[in-house]
């Protein structure tokens, strides 16, 4: 659904572009995850899938977006944002309304829905999310976690096909940020909604998407299953992305001659995994 | 705690239509304009007190005079020290500090900047400001531009002292000393604050402004918003009490 084709892209007045010669596609139904050190340019790929690159910074642009077929240079954002919905990095400055279904009737309201629908898709999306008891709330006195999914409430309310979220568990806790991947992939598997994610924590990555994409330097480096990612052990040390301990584990092992199966990705593959390592060993055929 | 923080609740007062509200506020302000007379103004803030506490924001109310009552200080000490009218009152050798006049129309004005303004702070402590917005984008056909524009700057107001709060630790981290009770060097350690406030808030505005548009921000008219704000008896009710009220200001006090 989204063509990223040979992409250079350059902020204004910045040296080096944040984007180099990227070539992408991203498939209906697919769960991708986007990792990288900071400035590798994820936060400029987000821009890129709905138009606000090149229609809201200005920069050189190079090469063609296309979304479901319709370019993002020839067409305003507008256009997109029915089809992709995105969730920004700051929760606090993407909000325009004080209480929560304030915020989620705002795209509602703007984009036409008769009112008679109004209430039923208010009601439809609060359940969704689990999020019904803070209907009239006020958003300041939210925690991260419940402002995250107002977030996404207020763009899921508009029935995007693609959601893109630009570090949503960036200031929240572990379980927090467990609960909002379990959200992402009942939305993902049950509604069929394509998600990209950008994406520090590599474990929780791993855990739930079904691609794992990574970037340095405007580059793309990797672009494979979670599994084959984190069995560059070597490389992503050398990008300095952090590893899940156990895919360092396994690097060793395998380093060291001990271990040559797939890369675990959980604690329980681990487990395994050591377990047959340790039995070898007990039996000498190390 | 803010002041100017909306306080839930279901009053008569909560239930008015934000119109009628801001309407009330402000006719109860041109009320205590045109009062004359010191008792008067007195009638008018204990009035409003009185309506607070029946709203259930008796605490709120007197705080909010509380602080009015610095404004109002300031204003009573300039009057009387500039207005001459009347026979002096206490003379200092040949210098007259204040005359009868002065003293007369000092806390005639002071007390007036307190009953104007309170209704006017009262009116945020009832109202939401999207009710308020959306009322007058709906009714009084306000472009909703602006409207946006108002909501937006009331809600910036916390964020903005979070960040400012932030700033401030982290130059305290770094050994400035902020708790000083000059205020001339607390405004010195201040300023430089300002320029990474300005900075992180134009970013802020900026991530606001595109996350607006890419949820049709230009595509909303007048009759996007889904609330309706009917107007009813009860706002007749509360438009006619607050005529009377200046009808008794104008003709008696």
């Amino acid at each position: 659904m989204i063509e990223i084709n040979d992409v250079t892209f350059n902020y204004k007045n910045s040296a080096e572009p944040a984007l180099k010669n990227l070539s992408l596609s991203i498939r209906e139904g697919e769960f991708v995850g986007i990792i990288g050190t900071s400035g590798a340019g994820k936060t400029t790929l987000t821009f890129l899938l709905n138009g606000i690159i090149p229609h809201e910074f200005q920069g050189d642009f190079y090469g063609s977006v296309r979304v479901n077929g319709l370019d993002t240079v020839d067409n305003p954002p507008e256009a997109f944002c029915l089809t992709v919905g995105e969730v920004f990095q700051d929760i606090d400055s993407q909000m325009v309304a004080s209480v929560v279904e304030d915020e989620i009737l705002f795209g509602l309201e703007n984009f036409g829905v008769p009112h008679d629908e109004i209430e039923q898709k208010l009601q439809k999306v609060l359940r969704e999310l689990g999020i019904e008891n803070l209907r009239t709330r006020e958003i300041a006195s939210l925690s991260g976690g419940q402002k995250q999914k107002v977030a996404i409430a207020s763009i899921l309310a508009l029935e995007p096909r693609l959601i893109v979220l630009d570090e949503p568990t960036g200031e929240l806790d572990p379980q927090s940020s467990r609960e909002i991947y379990e959200l992402l992939r009942r939305l993902n598997r049950e509604k069929g909604i394509t998600i990209v994610v950008v994406e520090q924590k590599i474990m929780l990555l791993c855990e739930y998407v079904s691609r794992l994409v990574v970037f340095h330097k405007g580059e793309l480096v990797l672009d494979s299953l979670p599994r084959d990612v984190v069995s560059h052990t070597k490389l992503l040390k050398e990008l300095g992305i952090n590893l899940p301990r156990v895919s360092e584990l396994a690097g060793r092992l395998m380093a060291d001659g001990l271990y040559a199966g797939q890369t675990p990705l959980t604690v329980e593959e681990a487990r395994a995994m050591v377990e047959e390592v340790l039995i070898r060993g007990r039996d000498g055929k190390i | 705690m803010n002041l100017l923080h909306y306080t839930p609740g279901s009053s008569f007062l909560h239930r008015l239509n934000p119109i009628t509200k801001l309407a009330l506020a402000f006719f109860y302000g041109v009320a205590c304009i045109l009062c004359d007379s010191v008792l008067g103004e007195v009638g008018f803030i204990l009035l409003m007190l009185a309506i607070s506490a029946a709203a259930g924001l008796g605490a709120r109310a007197l705080r909010l005079t509380r602080t009015l009552a610095i404004l109002g200080l300031f204003m009573f000490v300039l009057q009387l020290l500039f207005v001459r009218d009347g026979s002096p009152l206490l003379v200092i050798g040949n210098l007259c500090v204040f005359t009868s006049g002065g003293l007369k129309s000092a806390l005639l004005l002071s007390l007036r900047v307190i009953a104007t303004m309170l209704p006017l702070m009262m009116l945020f402590a009832i109202t939401q400001m999207n009710d308020l917005c959306n009322a007058l984008v709906k009714q009084a056909h306000l472009p909703y531009r602006y409207a946006f524009i108002v909501t937006t700057a009331f809600r910036f107001v916390p964020l903005f002292t979070t960040e400012f709060r932030e700033i401030e630790d982290a130059q305290r981290a770094r050994g400035v000393e902020f708790e000083t009770k000059n205020l001339i060097k607390k405004i010195q350690l201040a300023a430089p604050l300002c320029v990474p406030l300005l900075v992180s808030s134009l970013k802020k505005v900026d991530a606001s402004a595109i996350s607006a548009e890419m949820r049709g921000f230009s595509r909303r008219n007048r009759t996007s918003g889904f609330k309706e704000y009917p107007l009813g008896a009860r706002d007749a009710l509360a438009m006619a009490f607050v005529a009377v009220l200046i009808g008794i200001s104008a003709i008696f006090l």
